[in-house]
């Protein structure tokens, strides 16, 4: 008689083991790997039909028929994703995903330029590209992506305190110090994002706006501690938290305001101010991964988004601001009731923006951060 | 070859899918996560693997050791709630529900049907200032400065809510196997109720209830959502930390090392927990 194969519990537990090991090897790689840049792709890219278009951005970021006439138009399917924060479309980019096309904010841009991620875009090839580069300075050669070179600009927005007039009356005193506020107690929100409530403490202290340093850190925890008290929550869903009636008085973001101004039954009731110690800015972006597989496509795409037509109908729609000459009046137009929460190409002159740091100052940061959320 | 050894080998291979499964999908992640916690971040914030104790080290402050304290409380809180709601609970349906005993077991389990985080929302929604509960409750005089939502309450609740069903199913198991007999004895021998029940009715249920604790107790310990949804600034937990250091901290490792910490410390609550039954079930078989 042979000796059947019987597999003991032990053997099982082994050959488990074994194969866990060898399959957590081999997805472990992509964390061994030197994390030295990637070869720049050296394909030039045109905006020509090269496959369908992988599109990954936040929900909801761009009016639904730009998006179905892109696809009538040139006759391509358009597969849809999308992130709910910077680092989870990072972390999905780093896992070795493929799109043709990405909205990353500046410092992001930044960062995945850095370790040659993104396709160079050469402006001369996008019949709509002049509308921004001839008429905003400041995009041909912002600080995250020098000469806009792996980037077009896509929208901008700035940090501002948000309140309800009627239980804290017209008019703030347009300073960060309006948070503490004895009337909103409970009723007062921060944004849950470290550079923003940071940065909040850091203009109210003077100190800079992207400061890593362990003194300047415990200044600004010190600071907002005061604040807990009066706190309701940390949370960036100010949009909701306004509506709601949770949120009397919030740290917000100006395109979520002008949203809750549209949806709120008595708008008369929301304002929103930019304090005068500075509004930190920030700008989304179009930008197309150095893996895409059809980087002919996502150009095309680009270059479609930045026709007046479709400018105009994402404004509407989104309520950001887009850089685009000739759709400034459709935004003046929108925003005229509301001119706190406007946000132009001087805001982004004023140098307020949130920068990249290495990974000791990040951690520095980070650890600020969370003692003032924990407290 | 004997019948008997052809059906070993045949189950033998049947295991085959699920133990590869497991392997795959279960052991060799936690393998990556027990040895990203010994990792390192670059300069674009992926995880690299290293041998540094920093993270280990990290976790060592008074922060995050507050915040472990603080999940503990909440779980524990939330944990001897669902004991309290489900035992009558269970009680009634096993003992009283006649024919309605599964519909009601049904109507239990059913609203368990949705998604976890969208029942969490759905609170959100309904215990928010302007909402639907608290106009109730200030049209009944309750003071407007009075708030549930974003509150130790809320989040505790929460976690009842969210895990309850594991407490109710196994209790109400225990239950609907105990021998009715017994209580009668109970009775018989001049038992009160009450002494009936504490002296009866729990012991023979014990082990659905210690069952229960475990399934209540583990993912409330781990739980971020109801923090997140409910909470407000002073009820942080863990699992909120452990977020934070994945998602907008870029610190994999850090929340690597959380992570296991968290593990350990629910390892040993199980491993008290099988002591038990073993001593349980000896006693049982005495």
């Amino acid at each position: 008689m042979t000796r059947a194969p019987y597999v003991s519990r032990r053997g099982l537990f082994k050959a488990a083991g074994a194969s866990a090991a060898l399959l957590g090897a081999a997805s472990a790689c992509a964390y061994v790997n030197p994390p030295g840049p990637r070869a720049l792709p050296k394909k030039k890219i045109v905006p020509k039909v090269d496959g369908d278009l992988v599109y990954f951005n936040w929900a909801d970021y761009v009016h639904p028929k730009v998006l179905k006439g892109f696809k009538a138009e040139y006759g391509v399917d358009i597969i849809q994703s999308n992130f709910d924060s910077m680092e989870g479309m990072a972390a999905k980019l780093a896992a070795g995903n493929r799109y043709d096309v990405i909205f990353p904010s500046a410092q992001w841009v930044q960062k995945l330029d850095a370790a040659n991620q993104l396709y160079p875009i050469d402006h001369s090839v996008l019949d709509n590209a002049a509308a921004i580069f001839d008429y905003y300075d400041y995009f041909a050669d912002p600080w995250y992506d020098p000469k806009s070179a792996h980037s077009i600009p896509f929208t901008m927005y700035k940090t501002g305190v948000a309140w309800r007039k009627d239980k804290l009356g017209d008019q703030l005193t347009g300073s960060w110090n309006d948070l503490w506020n004895d009337t909103a107690n409970g009723h007062t929100f921060l944004l849950d994002d470290r550079d923003e409530v940071l940065g909040m403490g850091a203009l109210l202290l003077g100190l800079d706006l992207n400061t890593a340093d362990g003194d300047d850190l415990d200044q600004i925890v010190d600071k907002i501690d005061s604040l807990r008290p009066y706190l309701r929550a940390f949370s960036s869903d100010d949009f909701n938290n306004l509506l709601s009636g949770d949120a009397w008085l919030t740290q917000a973001w100006s395109g979520d305001l002008a949203a809750v101004i549209w949806e709120a039954d008595d708008p008369s009731l929301y304002a929103f101010e930019s304090p005068s110690e500075g509004s930190p800015v920030n700008t989304d972006t179009y930008a197309i991964p150095s893996n895409a597989q059809h980087p002919g496509t996502a150009l095309l795409f680009i270059d479609y988004m930045l026709r007046p037509e479709n400018v105009e109908k994402n404004i509407n729609y989104i309520g950001y601001p887009m850089p685009v000459h000739g759709t400034e009046a459709v935004y003046d137009e929108l925003m005229a009731p509301f001119p706190a929460c406007k946000v132009t190409v001087d805001d982004l002159g004023e140098d307020l923006y949130f920068t990249n740091h290495g990974v000791d100052d990040t951690r520095a940061r980070d650890d600020a951060y969370t003692r003032i959320k924990v407290g | 070859m004997s019948s008997a050894k052809k059906s070993d080998r045949l189950w033998t291979w049947l295991l085959l899918p699920g133990t590869l499964w497991m392997s795959v999908f279960f052991v060799s992640a936690l393998a990556l996560v027990v040895a990203l916690s010994f990792g390192r971040t670059d300069e674009l914030g992926n995880p690299r693997f290293s041998n540094t104790l920093e993270n280990i080290r990290g976790i060592l402050e008074w922060t995050y050791l507050r915040v472990i304290i603080r999940s503990l409380v909440y779980s524990v809180s939330a944990t001897a709630i669902c004991l309290l709601i489900s035992y009558p609970v269970a009680y009634v349906i096993a003992r009283h529900g006649g024919r309605y005993r599964n519909a009601l077991v049904a109507l239990i389990v059913i609203p368990f049907f949705a998604n976890y985080l969208v029942r969490m929302y759905g609170w959100q929604t309904l215990l928010s200032d302007d909402g639907v509960v608290m106009k109730r409750l200030r049209d009944l005089g309750v003071s407007s400065d009075f708030h549930i939502l974003d509150t130790a309450g809320a989040v505790i609740g929460g976690l009842v809510y969210g895990y309850i069903v594991f407490m109710v199913l196994p209790v109400y198991a225990s239950l609907q196997r105990m021998d009715g007999s017994l209580i009668e004895a109970g009775r018989d021998l001049y038992g009160s109720p009450l002494r009936t029940f504490l002296t009866v009715t729990v012991p023979a249920t014990r082990a659905g209830a210690y069952a229960g604790i475990v399934l209540v107790f583990l993912p409330a310990m781990g739980d971020f959502i109801s923090a997140q949804l409910l909470g407000g600034p002073d009820n942080l937990m863990i699992g909120n930390l452990i977020q934070d250091k994945f998602f907008a901290g870029q610190n994999w490792p850090l929340g690597a090392a959380l992570t296991m910490t968290l593990m350990l410390l629910l390892l040993v609550c199980m491993f008290a927990y099988l002591r038990q039954t073993a001593r349980d079930s000896r006693e049982a078989a005495r």
